[in-house]
């Protein structure tokens, strides 16, 4: 359910309210003075060199990043993909998603590990760690404490265990001190890209658990990253310092860190504006951001988009179970004018796949896609002898301009369209009880496999999937079965190309949300752009100063 | 006394004597019979709480533990919360535990109700006592000045602010104050709380933000509503009309006579807003980020964490009952047609 738990990330509570407020916000910030900012952060400027000492107050959505009510052990933790700054501060974590500082060349990279190896056919993965780490509480951070941290996350029932496909005979291993193998029965090639995500990057201390007992180290768990527990209220505030036995030298910077809860984009922002926090990571609301982006105080970063909107058609019922009226939504569609209209300045890549400008396999273009062509829409609505179209979305303040967009567009074309905004609830009900026409969801992720990937919103097991094909099905098992990137990318294509012919679902703006963070304070995936493994971006909290 | 315990000899001042005759007294009889009126609505509420939060569609635990979960290890979690058991075998060990101090303990967190409680609780009922003082502080002079002249500018610009007040939902209006107050003026802090062990004055200042967003709908509740009831008693009341002819003054007549029959009304509408009042820092505390037990409340509703949610539903109810219980003594003692039971 983890999964539906980043969907949760646009279902915010008081989305609504962002836009009744951005009128009020507007007006009070026509005094202040203007600068510009284009969302890239600190990408081509000259920061630095960074300085130790200060503290830093971050804000997070507590129905998202914010939410952590079962607590930050890792093996029990059902929003860790959420908690990831948290989770970062606290355990570090064995590898890291990093990008250049203008987000380009991500890659994921190895931080507590030393360096990983497939091989058995990429059935076995080898992972040697770094020497000389030791958690904050003094016992050292080896083998046999990653392979016992690895073995309680698999095994957990939670639902934030990896699904791995594990051998039954030593499943994972410690070979020394420092070599962890892990056995497996088929390669997993989105392993590796989904580990900084994934629970079983972060390693917590057993001799600490055992120490507290269960209940008490999920409230102010002992790990090997960058800070330490001070204290933590679960979902509500969580206090930390510096972790004097941080390996890292001279890291991190920051003397202490404060995570924050808030209920929603519109407090965030004002309680930014009156200095009672320095960042908040994950703004959604697209006017406030563009109010931030105007605004001196603030610098605003735009994450690299990794996740496309996409407009799921129900293939099973009619309408869309005829071709002819998924075709007609394809050229009725043209994303490019509401990428203009809607999303001014913001110069949002439009995909046509699954994938987006700052993910992996991404393709500009895809062969045989249906471009916009309202003739061809208004012919094809004429030969369906007319369409009616319910079209949904998730009930948040920029798919709801989407959509009402979407459906100025259509009705262009003679088809008539009912729109309806629901929460998140209604929407996974509309998904598993098959009662739906048109939703407008986001698909993909940084590695399509990875996080909320390609066959969450396409794959017949999925019960969020408006297709049930097994051919499409075929393709994104074998890209998820081999480790070659270059097969996996030519998968994928054929995956995109198959979805494009068969007109599926057509795919739109890749919108991305953006840290704001005060003047002065700098970090990669905070003020650079790192893309978003699932929903969020990683900042790495350890390299995070303030100008003192 | 009555003339027949009058002519019984004297006993001595034994504590049992004074507990006997407190016992025997009007009031603490009608305390005792609303406390015990109070036992079935509460059974009441929760069994309903029990009932609703039963009828929610799914199983929690399959909701907390996912899809990878096995049927094994739902069944496992199923049993440790004795979700397996079936409603009205899981409403008594609920009820046994509650009357034995225990509430239970959090399927999300693991943590003990109590301990969650009793990091919560302070903030919460210092909001609403705050709220409550600041609104009615303000509500009373503001509706005794409008009733003084009714239809004169006092009057007409408390009704337009009344009007304006409570048109604008709670949350809308804080996120106006935090824009005014932390963002435009920069005087008070936007989200956060301070403890009082930090100090009365920082805790005050965390405090007047979120207290105004929920003092100031109240505020304009009370004052429309005391203003009518006291123009109402000014005016077509024959002891207002015998006060007056007395030389009373009208300050006088509208402060002893009229304000004081009028607070029976207020008394009635204060108990009400009890409940409605706990019920809005669910969105207040989220807000202002708040760690009290609406946040609480809240968490568990997007958890699906039912122990949470069935205990803090409950607890609101109490409050809301025990609410009602103290306006009805407060009746008694205002009163004493209702002490005696004459009416």
């Amino acid at each position: 359910m983890r999964r539906i738990a980043n969907v949760n990330r646009k279902a915010r509570l008081l989305g609504p309210l962002a836009a009744l407020l951005a009128v009020a916000m507007a007006v009070a910030a026509c005094g202040s003075s203007a600068s510009s900012n284009d969302g890239k952060g600190d990408a081509g400027a000259q920061v630095g060199p960074a300085q130790s000492g200060g503290s830093l107050t971050v804000l997070e959505d507590a129905s998202f990043a914010g939410g952590y009510a079962s607590g930050l052990d890792p093996a029990t933790n059902t929003t860790g993909g959420a908690n990831l700054p948290q989770m970062q501060s606290i355990f570090g974590g064995l590898f890291l998603l990093r990008a250049d500082d203008d987000g380009s060349n991500a890659k994921i990279v190895p931080n507590q590990a030393e360096s990983y190896a497939f091989s058995d056919g990429g059935k076995t993965l080898t992972i040697k760690l770094r020497p000389g780490i030791k958690f904050s509480d003094g016992t050292p951070f080896d083998a046999q404490t990653v392979v016992w941290n690895m073995l309680r996350d698999t095994s957990s029932p939670c639902s934030c265990a990896p699904t791995w496909q594990l051998t039954k005979k030593d499943p994972i291993v410690a070979k020394g001190d420092l070599t962890v193998v892990i056995h497996m029965t088929q390669p997993n090639g989105a392993l590796i890209s989904n580990l900084p995500i994934s629970n079983v990057n972060w390693i917590a201390s057993k001799t600490a658990f055992q120490k507290l007992g269960a209940a008490k180290f999920k409230v102010a768990p002992v790990g090997a990253g960058p800070f330490t527990v001070v204290s933590d209220q679960l979902s509500s505030e969580l206090v930390l310092k510096k972790n004097p036995n941080y390996f890292k030298k001279g890291l991190p910077y920051l003397d202490k860190l404060t995570f924050k809860s808030i209920g929603g984009d519109q407090p965030a922002y004002q309680a930014l504006e009156a200095g009672q926090a320095d960042a908040y990571e994950g703004m959604s609301t697209s006017p406030l951001i563009t109010q931030a982006m105007k605004n001196s105080k603030f610098t605003v970063t735009l994450g690299p988009a990794t996740s496309p909107y996409v407009i799921q058609l129900n293939t099973m019922k009619a309408p869309f179970n005829n071709i002819k009226a998924r075709q007609a939504i394809y050229y009725a569609t043209d994303f490019d004018a509401i990428s203009k209209g809607l999303f001014k300045g913001s110069d949002l890549p439009v995909s046509e796949s699954f994938t987006a400008p700052g993910g992996l396999f991404y393709h500009e273009k895809v062969p045989g896609y249906l471009h916009y062509d309202l003739d061809k829409a208004k012919a094809l609505v004429k030969e369906l002898g007319g369409l009616n179209v319910q079209l949904g979305t998730t009930a948040i303040y920029t798919a709801n301009q989407v959509i009402t967009a979407l459906q100025t567009q259509w009705e262009k074309a003679g088809i008539k369209v009912t729109t309806k905004p629901m929460q998140l609830p209604q929407v996974i009900q509309a998904f598993t009880g098959g009662n739906w026409q048109a939703l407008l969801q986001t698909a993909g992720a940084w590695d399509p496999a990875a996080g909320v990937g390609v066959a969450f919103r396409f794959a017949s097991t999925s019960p969020f999937t408006g297709v049930k094909d097994p051919k499409l099905d075929n393709y994104f098992l074998q890209a998820a079965a081999t480790t070659d990137s270059a097969q996996r990318d030519k998968l994928y294509q054929q995956a995109a190309k198959y979805i494009a012919q068969k007109a599926y679902a057509p795919f739109g703006i890749a919108f991305t949300p953006a840290n704001i963070v005060a003047k002065g304070v700098h970090g990669p995936g905070l003020t650079t752009p790192i893309p978003a493994l699932a929903v969020n971006t990683q900042t790495i909290w350890d390299e995070v100063w303030r100008e003192q | 006394m009555s003339v027949a315990s009058g002519l019984l000899p004297t006993r001595p001042r034994t504590g049992f004597g004074r507990l006997g005759r407190a016992a025997g007294s009007p009031l603490v009889r009608l305390i005792v019979k609303r406390v015990l009126l109070a036992i079935p609505i509460l059974l009441g509420v929760s069994v309903l709480t029990f009932w609703v939060l039963s009828l929610i569609p799914g199983d929690p635990a399959r909701a907390m533990l996912g899809m990878n979960a096995t049927d094994a290890q739902v069944e496992a979690l199923r049993h440790e919360y004795h979700l397996d058991e079936s409603g009205p075998q899981r409403y008594l060990d609920w009820l046994t535990g509650a009357l034995h101090g225990d509430l239970g303990t959090s399927m999300v967190s693991s943590q003990t109700m109590s301990s969650m409680l009793a990091d919560r609780w302070a903030v919460t009922f210092e909001l609403v006592a705050l709220a409550f003082i600041v609104s009615l502080a303000a509500a009373v002079p503001v509706a005794l000045l409008a009733a003084r002249w009714p239809g004169g500018v006092f009057d007409r610009i408390s009704m337009l602010c009344s009007v304006t007040g409570l048109a604008v939902a709670n949350y809308v209006l804080a996120l106006l104050l935090v824009l005014v107050f932390a963002v435009e003026v920069n005087v008070l802090p936007a989200i956060g709380y301070v403890g009082l062990g930090q100090g009365l004055g920082p805790n005050l200042k965390s405090m007047v933000l979120p207290t105004l967003a929920m003092a100031i709908p109240l505020f304009c509740f009370y004052t429309r509503f005391l203003r009518g009831d006291l123009v109402d008693q000014m005016q077509s009341e024959d002891y207002v009309d015998t006060a007056r002819a007395k030389g009373i003054g009208p300050w006088r007549v509208l402060w002893m006579h009229a304000f004081r029959n009028s607070s029976f009304g207020m008394i009635t509408i204060v108990g009400l807003n009890i409940g409605t009042l706990v019920g809005g820092t669910v969105i207040i505390e989220q807000i202002f980020a708040l760690p009290g037990l609406g946040q609480l409340l809240l968490q568990g509703i997007n958890t699906r964490d039912t122990v949470v949610v069935q205990d803090l539903v409950i607890i609101f109810a109490a409050i809301a009952v025990f609410a009602n219980l103290l306006v009805d003594v407060l009746y008694a003692v205002l009163d004493p047609r209702i002490r005696y039971g004459s009416h």
